[in-house]
């Protein structure tokens, strides 16, 4: 069984609105294949690790807190915040599987609602309180707290009704209803990490810039604007079993650096002021490859680069044989070839391979780009060219409304020539973000632009379930077929069986044309070779076995 | 005097009464609801309406601003949205530092736009005049995040001498004080060389050289003090920008003052730190102003702003 679970909150509705939308939940991998081709962690590792010395780690955007429970939820802020923490569950790098990590082991009942997890002893936070099935309650007690105002985590965890810990070593979790994206969720070792209830208590309204976890790194000290720095946990002895140091980290400190300008990072990685750069641009990364003193790692996005959404209030794009017609009008390789530097994958579906349940086959029955075909299909739904090259039935002129972003204007322009060529007038709307997701929740567009970031097939549920239309469900979707197999999706907890229907709902959708699927983007990130054994998976930087050399 | 300021403080207030109005109405006419941000789109509609509440934005307009008006009278900007954290914190944690680039920046600015002005001026219509002058006129037209990538990719990438988004320390500072300098010293240049053309040839100046007086003070005593008013007009206005953040160029050299604070509220649409820094940027305007003003006294015995009444 291959599986990988992992949560994140959701980074874009429509492009990357990491800030502002909340949606939990989780895994990825499946069938797909490994991605990490820059993985040369096992060559880089050659030499003996040494203690001491800084990396220095470039993000492009600051965390609003560390008082996780009460961020509003920006991805970087998991990034950063795991490196001072760990999960009850961690997700194997290789095999995808989830698997046991500050819990012991566990367990989940027949109905799906009760799930029980033997908390690891010898495990303390880093002011010295002991980490027990107390502690633990504590921190999901306090998510759920509506005092908390808790934002980002609480998606994760809502569906819990009550946690018990009968005793320093036993966890029970009871569900309102069976859940299976919690098993991915409870791998976040970022948002949902143990938290010390007296390190709380301690901060007070300042806990946020005085956080304390479990983790190999203990918060330091942070510059708004510019840093937060971590210094190592010499206690450090419980790594997830995946990493070859089986003690504390070996640098003394780790510094997260904030630039948000994208060539001002790559300066500073090329004058050697800062170590690692994440989330580099596929044109950027490029450069990167053919230098000696670089490393490029690479991987595939967690989640659709880009998709159209097909308004089904629109009386045209209700139209099956519309829908279909504009599938085969898009190019996908020409966009990747001229928007990503050829840097990305087609996709044919509402799935990236990444997340578990993607299912192979949509690669061989999905739409292909055949403007002929695509052309007959709309001849087929009446739609003939008028005089000026438009289609047209009964006088009215197939005329869309497209919603896009900037960053997404090349690929915009594309679609718009495509469609064109096909005879459809596409009027492109370009918008800033929060806007344009208003604009697509009032349901005011023919077309909009579409990515999401996200581990769990239940992603379908959030986008695509009647009861989102006002909600994610921007497209406005209306199919019980596919509503009855993204529900069933959440509630069967067994992977094997998820899987199965994750490829029908997936045939579903695509039998439907519910969308046009584009492409699934790759993330790049690029460590200077003095920094050793950095490895990245699953949207994280992973450093227990990092070390830096000295020159 | 006393009357005088007093009267500019006055219309000071009148005109930061306007900022916040502006600001306050520019923001709620933009869409994206500030609480749906806060909760995230997954909070039911109950937390919303709650917050909303307890934020009072469910009260008219009228009042909210009313309440924001009192709120800053108090020195309470606010809570950021983002961060949690008050406004009026955040500003003044930021400030040091944008100060910091903005002082180093103009006085590489004044230093090397009067002495090229001067330069200029004195050698009129000879080849130094000519390469000063284009100098200026590129400086002028040169982008700054242009420059300021620029200065990094020689002085840091290739040269290694100074970090890149180190932090801001001194050594961090050459670099940005450097393309500001660069940047604001254009105009300074061309105002000085234009004013001291205009003075050099005045009797007074002919009379001081006439009486065998060193070329320095000829140059600096007589003529120059002549021509500080309107450089320093412009700089004070430079002054004011830049305490205000320095927007582009504190992006590219990530330093972490009030202009690149001002971004990040803006992307992640934190409206009341958005309200704070444009009140607080136009409260700097109206005090630089305000001392600008009162420079001009000190450095023209003709100014006196005691009888002002109408004239200057």
């Amino acid at each position: 069984m291959k599986k990988n679970h992992r949560t994140r909150f959701l980074k874009a509705g429509s492009l990357a609105l990491a800030t502002t939308l909340m949606v939990s939940a989780c895994s990825s991998g499946g069938d797909a294949p490994q991605q990490n081709k820059g993985d040369s962690a096992e060559n880089q590792a050659s030499g003996q690790p040494v203690t001491g010395g800084t990396i220095t780690v470039a993000f492009d955007r600051e965390p609003d807190t560390l008082d996780l429970h009460k961020s509003t939820g920006a991805s970087v802020v998991d990034e950063i915040a795991q490196f001072m923490g760990g999960a009850l569950l961690y997700t194997d790098p290789v095999s995808h599987e989830v698997k046991p990590y500050l819990a012991e082991s566990y367990n989940i009942s027949k109905d799906g609602k009760t799930w029980t997890f033997t908390i690891r002893s010898g495990i303390t936070f880093q002011d010295g309180t002991p980490f027990t099935a107390g502690a633990y309650k504590a921190t999901l007690d306090r998510i759920l707290d509506p005092k908390t105002e808790a934002k980002g985590t609480l998606a994760l965890v809502d569906t819990i009704k009550e946690v018990k810990a009968p005793n320093d070593n036993t966890l029970i979790l009871e569900l309102k209803e069976p859940f299976a994206p919690l098993l991915g969720n409870l791998t976040v070792n970022g948002w949902l990490q143990p938290l010390s209830m007296q390190a709380i208590e301690k901060g007070g309204a300042n806990y946020g810039r005085n956080p304390v976890g479990l983790g190999p790194w203990k918060f330091e000290s942070w510059q708004p604007g510019e840093s937060i720095t971590f210094t190592r946990n010499d206690q450090f002895k419980w790594p997830e079993p995946f990493y070859t140091n089986k003690g504390a980290v070996y640098p003394d400190k780790l510094v997260a650096k904030f630039i948000k300008n994208r060539q001002t990072m790559m300066a500073a990685l090329d004058s050697g002021s800062i170590d690692v750069a994440t989330l580099v641009p596929a044109k950027d990364a490029k450069k990167y490859k053919d230098k000696e003193n670089f490393e490029v790692l690479e991987q595939m996005k967690s989640g659709m680069g880009m998709y159209l959404h097909m308004n089904q209030n629109n009386e045209m794009l209700h139209d099956l044989q519309v829908r279909r017609a504009l599938n085969m009008a898009i190019n996908k390789d020409a966009i990747i070839q001229s928007a990503l530097q050829g840097e990305g994958v087609p996709a044919y579906g509402p799935l990236p391979p990444t997340i578990m349940g993607y299912d192979k086959a949509v690669e061989s029955y999905g739409y292909k780009y055949n403007m002929d075909e695509a052309k007959k299909l709309l001849d087929a739904a009446g739609y003939l060219p008028n005089a000026s090259g438009v289609r047209e039935k009964n006088g009215k002129e197939m005329q869309f409304m497209m919603l896009s972003v900037e960053a997404r204007s090349k690929e915009s322009q594309l679609v718009q020539a495509m469609l064109g060529e096909l005879g459809i007038k596409v009027k492109i709307n370009t918008m800033e973000q929060g806007a344009m997701m208003e604009a697509e929740l009032k349901g005011d567009f023919d077309l909009a632009v579409g990515g999401y970031s996200y581990f769990d097939p239940d992603i379908l549920y959030l986008f695509f379930h009647s009861s989102q239309i006002g909600s994610f469900n921007f497209a406005s979707i209306k199919d019980e077929t596919l509503d009855q197999l993204v529900v069933s999706g959440r509630t069967i907890i067994d992977p094997e069986e998820r899987k199965k229907i994750y490829a029908e709902a997936q045939k579903r959708m695509i039998d439907q044309a519910y969308l046009v699927p584009i492409y699934v983007d790759k993330q790049f990130t690029v460590v200077n070779k003095r920094v050793k054994g950095v490895k990245y998976s699953i949207d994280r930087l992973q450093l227990n076995d990092s070390w830096v050399s000295q020159q | 005097m006393k009357q005088y300021l007093l009267k500019r403080l006055m219309s000071g207030l009148i005109v930061l009464v306007g900022v916040s109005l502006f600001s306050f109405a520019l923001i709620h006419l933009i869409p994206g609801d500030p609480v749906r941000i806060m909760l995230g789109e997954k909070a039911t509609k109950e937390r919303v309406e709650q917050l909303r509440e307890q934020m009072g934005l469910n009260k008219p307009l009228v009042v909210q601003y009313v309440n924001y008006a009192t709120g800053v009278l108090k020195g309470d900007l606010g809570t950021s949205l983002k961060t949690s954290r008050p406004v009026s914190m955040e500003i003044a944690q930021r400030f040091p530092a944008t100060l910091k680039m903005a002082v180093s920046g103009i006085v590489v600015a004044i230093v090397s736009g009067v002495i090229m002005g001067i330069l200029a001026a004195k050698y009129k219509d000879t080849f130094i005049d000519y390469a000063i002058m284009s100098m200026a006129t590129l400086g002028m037209s040169l982008p700054s995040f242009w420059l300021g990538l620029l200065v990094i990719m020689v002085f840091a990438v290739k040269l290694g001498w100074f970090p890149v988004a180190g932090g801001t320390g001194f050594i961090d500072l050459v670099m940005p004080a450097l393309t500001l300098g660069v940047l604001l010293s254009t105009t300074i240049s061309r105002l000085t060389r234009s004013g001291m053309v205009e003075v050099l040839s005045n009797d007074y100046i002919r009379t001081a050289r006439a009486k065998g007086m060193s070329e320095g003070i000829v140059l600096f005593r007589h003529a120059f003090r002549n021509v500080m008013i309107p450089v320093v007009a412009v700089v004070g206005l430079q002054i004011a920008a830049l305490l205000g953040g320095a927007v582009i160029v504190e992006q590219v050299f990530n330093w972490p003052g009030i202009g690149t604070l001002a971004i990040e509220a803006i992307s992640s649409r934190d409206f009341p730190m958005i309200q704070g820094i444009v009140l607080f940027m136009g409260a700097i305007y109206v005090i630089v102003n305000i001392c600008v003003d009162l420079l001009y006294a000190v450095l023209d015995p003709r100014i006196d702003y005691s009888t002002s009444k109408g004239g200057m």
